[in-house]
């Protein structure tokens, strides 16, 4: 896979992926938990422009060296993504006793052939601003047609099912959750990527269902989830997730899928998620603010019984960013700026960053984060101008931009938080007896 | 008996990591191939609708992915199976080995124990050249536990139809006889009665 240096892949897939997450004694940190240690400069690294960032989690020790202008605290962040990711394939627990039983067992035993999804999950931390934000992209819809296929979700479902999602052209569409499951404990914008990456790294955009164990280590770590996936259009554009606690359940939640496509195709809506529009977003020119080429908004100020993903919008890219290595470069400036918002020595709430090529302005507040990208002849004045005309764009267009009450339902009298328990066994767990 | 209603049946291919079980049912059902490899998530599940001796069946068939870590869920997967294909790489002599392991840990789960449940054995990729596993040797293996053995390739689509034909044959079979046992059964009176004929 190509090339790019000044970017360098930061964990490689294949053995040195295993010399990262294989027990590392000659690190000698000794202390078991979770600590992020940053070891960069001291160390002497190859060569100066390098930073070297190691996250300990449990008996595993994860290492970036890394040559872009992402921050210590956002190399840290993708390490622990990548950690999450392994969780999801295989959970905290079943790894800290696969550890206690052998000191010195090689993780790529278990983790044989995912090196493509760690790669494509390493690929969209850099490249899909809801790494970054932490937030979920909605697809534009009209709030009566997502609320049409809420209901509907809502309406098929059978004991043991937790979640139903539903996604078109990699946006969500809606999601809905069980109620009682979420009184506890809310879905994760990590958890749906991490999901929606795997999902995109396996046996994606195939016709058929898929019928899989998964762990959301967000919602909880310990446990596995009973995944039902399947693509509901023959392009595979649109993919329903339905999760459940019970692994035996296969022909009663493919029975959900279904009557959601039954329903789906006598409402007509399935020909509006798939084939209609061509781009899956919007462009920015429906705006209609010249001058402005790009931007990232996020909400904030979204009160807590809605039980909201955190969400997120922003147009397609175009312009001058129709290459990968100009869509890098935008993102590397879009992470910079997030670094110098957040940091957590000096915090800023407005950065208006002047550079050859564009002007940037990145804008914190209580009720949003917002980053936008201009043509780089725009004045002050004009900047501001153009982010009043689109905070009142956003705003009119709030209800198709974003999912505001998403729906909820009832299957299980006692719901617990996945398959888990104090002790969960083995085959549970999808614990290894041949150790 | 009747044979304009389907014959609803379960397949399920396993082996080790990579030896080609997505593409070996990928060829049967969609007729293509794909040289990237992606590994299979839990497991994927296929329909298709073929006649074997005058009968139509719909096979729903599972595609079971080779990677350690489903090694402990699959007994969720075996589940209800009227058929078991499993698969392994020419060019690879661990996943022929493992062959061992994969079956009776298949025969194990399957409840209740059987004789000769319908099994095929699939060495994939015979279109390479770095072959470990001679012809000899596979069907060496596969002839002292009475399995059928096919030498394939999902890419060249050589023997994939027959394969699995001869799998659903076999699976048909049983099907049929365990209608005719539970017919038989159900219609004893008492251990003396002779039990009556079974009429088509």
């Amino acid at each position: 896979m190509g090339t790019v240096p000044s970017r360098g892949r930061r964990l490689q897939s294949g053995p040195r992926v295993g010399n990262c997450l294989a027990r590392c004694p000659a690190v000698a940190l000794g202390v078991p938990g979770s600590r992020a240690i940053s070891l960069s400069p001291c160390l002497p690294p190859a060569s100066d422009d390098q930073k070297l960032v190691f996250v300990q989690q449990g008996p595993l020790v994860l290492v970036s060296v890394s040559r872009t202008l992402q921050s210590e605290q956002q190399l840290r962040q993708e390490l622990l993504y990548v950690y999450y990711q392994i969780l999801s394939m295989l959970t905290q627990v079943s790894i800290t006793r696969i550890f206690e039983r052998k000191k010195n067992y090689d993780l790529r035993r278990l983790l044989a052939g995912s090196e493509k999804i760690l790669d494509r999950l390493l690929n969209l931390v850099e490249s899909d601003p809801g790494f970054l934000l932490g937030a979920v992209r909605c697809l534009p819809l009209p709030a009566s047609l997502r609320d049409a296929l809420g209901t509907l979700l809502q309406k098929a479902i059978t004991p043991n099912l937790v979640f139903s999602i539903l996604v078109a052209r990699s946006q969500l569409v809606t999601a809905v959750q069980e109620r009682a499951v979420i009184e506890e404990c809310r879905l994760e914008p990590t958890d749906l990527h991490l999901l929606l990456n795997l999902i995109g790294a396996s046996s994606a955009f195939q016709a058929g269902e898929i019928w899989t164990p998964i762990c959301l280590p967000r919602f909880n770590p310990d446990g596995y989830f009973y995944a039902y996936i399947s693509y509901l259009d023959a392009e595979c554009t649109v993919c329903l997730v339905l999760l459940s606690t019970d692994k035996e359940s296969f022909y009663a939640v493919s029975d959900c899928k279904r009557r959601v496509e039954e329903a789906m195709r006598t409402q007509g809506s399935l020909q509006v998620l798939s084939g209609g529009l061509q781009s899956p977003s919007y462009g920015v020119g429906q705006v209609g603010v010249p001058d402005l080429r790009h931007f990232l908004y996020k909400p904030l100020d979204i009160p807590e019984n809605y039980r909201q993903l955190p969400q997120f919008t922003s147009p397609e890219l175009e312009g001058p960013y129709c290459s990968e290595e100009e869509q890098h470069r935008l993102f590397d400036l879009y992470h910079h700026l997030h670094s110098r918002i957040h940091s957590t020595s000096r915090p800023l709430r407005l950065i208006y960053h002047v550079a050859e090529k564009e002007t940037l302005l990145a804008w914190v507040t209580s009720k949003f984060e917002l980053y936008t990208c201009f043509s780089p002849m725009v004045t002050k004045a004009g900047a501001i101008n153009v982010l009043t005309k689109l905070l009142r764009w956003i705003k009119k267009e709030e209800d198709r931009l974003f999912i505001r009450y998403p729906p909820k339902y009832s299957t299980t009298p006692n719901p617990g938080k996945g398959t888990k328990g104090g002790r969960p066994d083995g085959a549970e767990n999808g614990f290894f007896a041949g150790l | 008996m009747n044979s304009n209603r389907n014959v609803d049946l379960k397949i399920i291919i396993i082996g080790a990591l990579g030896v080609g079980k997505t593409s070996l049912l990928h060829q049967f059902v969609h007729k293509t191939f794909h040289e990237d490899y992606r590994t299979t998530l839990g497991a994927s599940i296929l329909s298709k609708r073929i006649m074997v001796d005058n009968t139509p069946l719909k096979l729903q068939i599972w595609d079971t992915g080779g990677q350690e870590r489903f090694r402990s869920m699959v007994s969720t997967f075996y589940k209800g199976s009227d058929g078991c294909m499993l698969a392994f790489d020419v060019t690879d002599l661990e996943s022929f080995e493992s062959l061992d392991d994969w079956r009776e840990d298949f025969l194990e789960k399957i409840i209740p124990a059987e004789q000769g449940f319908p099994m095929v054995v699939l060495g994939n990729k015979i279109d390479l050249n770095e072959r470990q596993v001679s012809k000899e040797t596979a069907s060496f293996w596969c002839k002292e536990k009475d399995i059928p053995y096919f030498e394939v390739s999902a890419k060249n689509d050589i023997n994939v139809v027959q394969a699995f034909e001869t799998l659903a044959r076999q699976a048909l079979l049983r099907y049929q006889e365990m209608l005719e046992n539970y017919l038989t059964d159900s219609i004893k009176l008492t251990p003396d009665d002779q039990p009556k004929k079974k009429c088509c």
